[in-house]
């Protein structure tokens, strides 16, 4: 909901006021939730990029970019695959590279492809019934 | 680990300056997790620089792009930080660093506020030790009527004219450093398992 001038509506001081008052409010509630759902589908995207290869962070990033358009903070995904480190779902492995800088790659292990498969199905079904919900 | 070098004067006072607070926010980690982060946040700064191509864009501002976007190294490893710091804290019992994840983890919940509080109240037994060798008359493991009175310091005087006892004599000391020492490996147990569950 926009405060946009209509063609069709008188454009009084009250419809400004309260189109203001109403607009704001949702778009507001709106991007909160659209970042709480980044936010929580965070892990979920990061384990489906690495079950098709390893990938050290900075590539991660661009992958997560590309794929999802979401823009993730760099202070968000390293803490997170530092978790999913601790937690077993994850590999990390630091590879030596000819420039002398070397890189830290993460791939999916067992745990993970298992926790993946499990996640992969709530979330089927989440979605199947939100689609039936929202017909 | 190999430091990275910029042609640009400023770029490499910039990049110091960032590593040098990364650092300084992971300086009580063990060795081996301070090398991990500073390693992957250098990785990470390399790997920008050859990625990112801005027209007319000097070292210095790719660099200072790049560290913006990667955050404050205080905020963004402060969690990382607080997590290890716990585990370290956890696994080897060692006090002080048991305090020091405390204090990183406590805006974390409610559940470590009252971890603090109980590792203070673990205090007070460690507390009533040295008040029996400063005031050996004084302090005690009190009963009344053979049940329990009070644990800590009591005037004589009172003691006498409510008939409260001392029970555990000599070994009130030995009988407190056990209890000390029962409820700090107690409390650290139930913390790990508390971080483990929360993770």
């Amino acid at each position: 909901m926009r405060c946009r001038a209509s063609r069709y509506l008188p454009h009084t001081l009250h419809y400004y006021v309260f189109c203001y008052i109403f607009a704001s409010v949702n778009e507001d509630f709106v991007h909160k939730w659209r970042s709480q759902v980044k936010k929580g589908t965070l892990a979920f995207i990061v384990l489906n990029i690495l079950k098709t290869r390893e990938l050290y962070g900075y590539e991660l990033i661009e992958q997560i970019r590309s794929y999802t358009a979401i823009d993730v903070a760099e202070g968000t995904l390293y803490p997170l695959l530092n978790r999913l480190k601790d937690e077993g779902l994850v590999n990390a492995k630091w590879v030596e590279q000819e420039t002398g800088i070397p890189r830290k790659y993460y791939s999916l292990n067992e745990k993970g492809l298992a926790s993946l498969a499990q996640m992969t199905q709530f979330w089927e079904e989440l979605q199947k019934s939100i689609n039936k919900l929202s017909k | 680990m190999k430091m990275l070098t910029f042609n640009d004067k400023t770029a490499n006072k910039i990049y110091q300056l960032y590593i040098k607070r990364v650092k300084k926010v992971s300086k009580g980690l063990p060795e081996e997790d301070k090398d991990d982060i500073l390693m992957e946040i250098n990785s990470h700064i390399y790997e920008a620089m050859q990625r990112v191509h801005v027209k007319e864009a000097t070292e210095a501002d790719k660099l200072l792009d790049i560290l913006d976007r990667f955050g404050e190294p205080e905020d963004v490893l402060r969690p990382l930080i607080a997590e290890k710091k716990l585990r370290q804290a956890t696994t080897t019992f060692n006090p002080v660093h048991i305090v020091k994840a405390l204090a990183l983890n406590v805006t974390n919940g409610v559940a470590y506020i009252i971890f603090s509080l109980l590792y203070l109240f673990l205090f007070t037994f460690v507390f009533v030790i040295g008040a029996k060798i400063l005031y050996p008359k004084e302090v005690g493991l009190f009963f009344q009527d053979g049940s329990f009175y009070l644990l800590g310091i009591i005037d004589p005087k009172y003691r006498q004219k409510y008939g409260v006892e001392e029970v555990l004599g000599n070994w009130f000391i030995p009988a407190m450093l056990l209890v000390s020492v029962v409820f700090y490996v107690l409390t650290t147990l139930i913390l790990r398992l508390v971080k483990r569950r929360r993770k």
